[in-house]
């Protein structure tokens, strides 16, 4: 499904990505994981077309999209959930659903506001709304919505858009604890559509649950590409987050 | 009152009424950009000056009719914004603000200093009223019923375009550009197309200016027109539809009674202006967190 190979960038004289090697089968979830700065996020905007690699290759289903701009990247498939939330806040829940079914091609969108193709568009955004319980809310600016559920917002707004492909960049940050089993409930509905995942998550128990790889980043490298398990209890991890000298610590 | 009504139904009411006609085209269509769009567009006096010479050179050498002119002077600043637009607005959005100005200052220049084609500071008389179904222009009344038919169909398709699929692009790669394109939105695509549609609303208004006065000249599309202009979009606050119409009554109206004083009208002119800055001044300090939402980046 998405093919990483040998991927660097940098700003300016910072080597954000030293070499990033990688391969996500179709249908996978795959978790990544890594400290603070570690280039998780970069590496995702690497992907999506807002950072652009100095060296490398990324092949989505077999096609090189790394000289594609993001839009094109978003209309094969990728879609992105970003670790500040990437709703937009000026607009209703509505809209938000709208903006991402009118980028289907299998959508025709109506120019008319009382047209009955913009009646239809709307009433496909409010089954997605439906879905995750928002539909109350539908016609309130999306500013109103606590933490959680603008993250559920942006991944059903993801689901809209029809991509198969999800980069979710931190999707449980700023989110209640209670907040946070729904996302874990719409993360497994993304795997049992079949979705590929790709999640950033700094709480390695959270994710464990459902991933099938974890990969861990540290300066730009992948440092271990692996099962939950074995990467849980690989001494490496402990290393990375508290230090070589502290090993009784856990994560 | 009865006052009041008099001055509503006399050739000066006539009058308000088309000047509130030729803003509502020229602000609602400027929103489309710095409200919508969040583009900081400095070139829309400039299109509509390219509007009204365009129409004024066609209709004066070369008689030309009501349609041909309108639609020229459409086309001319469409054209003028896509190409300005395929230069500037290919990086970031501040490079758009300095083309635009760069371009106003283009514009300016060869108003006054191509004299052999714009007759420069002396600018160009005896622009006929527009010809159309053998109704009589030369009346203000009819003309108003005109220039009142084009700000409203004007309303209407701007109205529609900020809840179309592409309005609501715009707004939202204003908002959050990564994420708009992180939807498949071409943002580049998008601002072209407010850009263009603001500039050719604005060349329709500069038609009707040519169409009404009968005689523009080069002090009509200073930097004074396009701040006030800035003034309507900024006080019916950016990006609101309803907003702009109210703001463009209030502030074309406003001054208006200041002729009812016994001023001398030397001091009528700059006294407007120093209404309009405070009045600006005003509402850019009451508003200075919520003007313009923050834009986002990751
Ligand atoms: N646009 C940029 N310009 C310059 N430096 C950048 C840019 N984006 C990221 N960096 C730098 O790259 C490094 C990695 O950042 P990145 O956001 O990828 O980390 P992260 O692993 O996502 O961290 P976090 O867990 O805090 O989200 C940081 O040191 C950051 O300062
Ligand atoms: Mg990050």
């Amino acid at each position: 499904m998405l093919e990483l190979s040998d991927i660097f960038v940098s700003f300016r004289s910072a080597h954000v990505l030293n070499g990033i090697s990688c391969s996500v089968r179709g249908g996978e979830t795959v978790g990544v994981i890594g400290p603070n700065g570690s280039g998780k996020t970069t590496l995702f905007n690497c992907i999506s077309g807002f950072a652009p690699c100095r060296k490398g290759t990324i092949t989505l289903r077999g096609e090189r999209i790394d000289h594609l701009e993001p839009y094109l990247r978003a209309q094969r498939g990728l879609g992105r959930v970003f670790q500040n939330f990437g709703i937009f806040r000026e607009m209703s829940l509505l809209e938000n659903i709208q903006l991402a079914l009118e980028s289907r091609r299998d959508t025709s969108a109506g120019f008319l506001p009382w047209s009955k193709r913009t009646r239809e568009t709307i009433e496909r955004s409010m089954t997605f709304l439906k879905d995750v319980g928002l539909d109350g809310k539908a016609r309130e600016k999306a500013s109103s919505l606590s933490g959680g559920q603008m993250r559920l917002l942006e991944i059903v707004r993801t689901l809209a858009l029809g991509s198969d492909l999800f980069l979710l960049d931190e999707p449980t940050a700023g989110v209640s604890p209670r907040m946070k089993e729904d996302i874990a409930q719409s993360i497994r509905n993304l795997q049992s559509m079949g979705k590929t995942v790709l999640i950033i998550e700094h709480d390695i128990t959270f994710i464990q649950k459902f991933c099938d790889r974890i990969v861990v980043l540290e300066e730009g490298r992948v440092v271990l590409d692996d099962t939950p398990e074995r990467v849980r209890s690989d001494e490496r991890l402990q290393e990375i987050y508290f230090g070589r000298d502290d090993r009784s610590a856990r994560p | 009152m009865t006052n009041m009504i008099e001055i509503l139904t006399s050739d000066y009411g006539v009058h308000l009424a088309i000047l509130v006609s030729l803003y509502l085209i020229l602000a609602q269509s400027l929103n489309l950009t710095v409200g919508l769009g969040q583009l900081f567009n400095l070139a829309h006096v400039a299109s509509y000056a390219v509007g009204a010479y365009a129409t004024a050179l066609l209709s004066t050498e070369h008689s030309a009719s009501f349609t041909v002119c309108v639609a020229v002077s459409i086309s001319l600043c469409a054209a003028f914004a896509t190409l300005l637009g395929a230069i500037s607005l290919r990086l970031t959005t501040d490079y758009f603000a300095i083309g635009t100005l760069a371009f106003s200052a283009v514009v300016s220049a060869l108003l006054i200093n191509w004299k052999s084609v714009t007759h420069g500071v002396l600018g160009i008389p005896g622009i006929p009223r527009p010809e159309l179904l053998g109704i009589d222009f030369y009346d203000n009344g009819n003309f108003l019923a005109l220039i009142g038919i084009f700000a409203v169909i004007t309303q209407a398709i701007l109205y529609c375009l900020y809840n179309s699929p592409c309005g609501r692009s715009l707004r939202a790669l204003a908002e959050f550009e990564r994420a708009a394109a992180s939807l498949g939105k071409n943002t580049r695509r998008t601002r072209n197309i407010a850009f263009c549609v603001s500039s050719a609303f604005a060349g329709l208004a500069g038609s009707f200016f040519s169409y009404y006065l009968n005689y523009i000249d080069p002090s009509s599309f200073g930097l004074g027109e396009m701040v006030f202009i800035l003034t309507i979009v900024i006080v019916g606050s950016p990006g609101s539809f309803g907003g702009v119409i109210g703001a463009t009554l209030f502030l074309v109206l406003l001054p208006e009674p200041l002729r009812f004083l016994d001023i001398s009208s030397t001091y009528l002119g700059p006294m407007r202006q120093l209404l309009h800055a405070l009045i600006l001044f005003g509402v850019v300090w009451w508003k200075r967190d919520k003007l313009f939402p923050q834009r986002r980046t990751v």
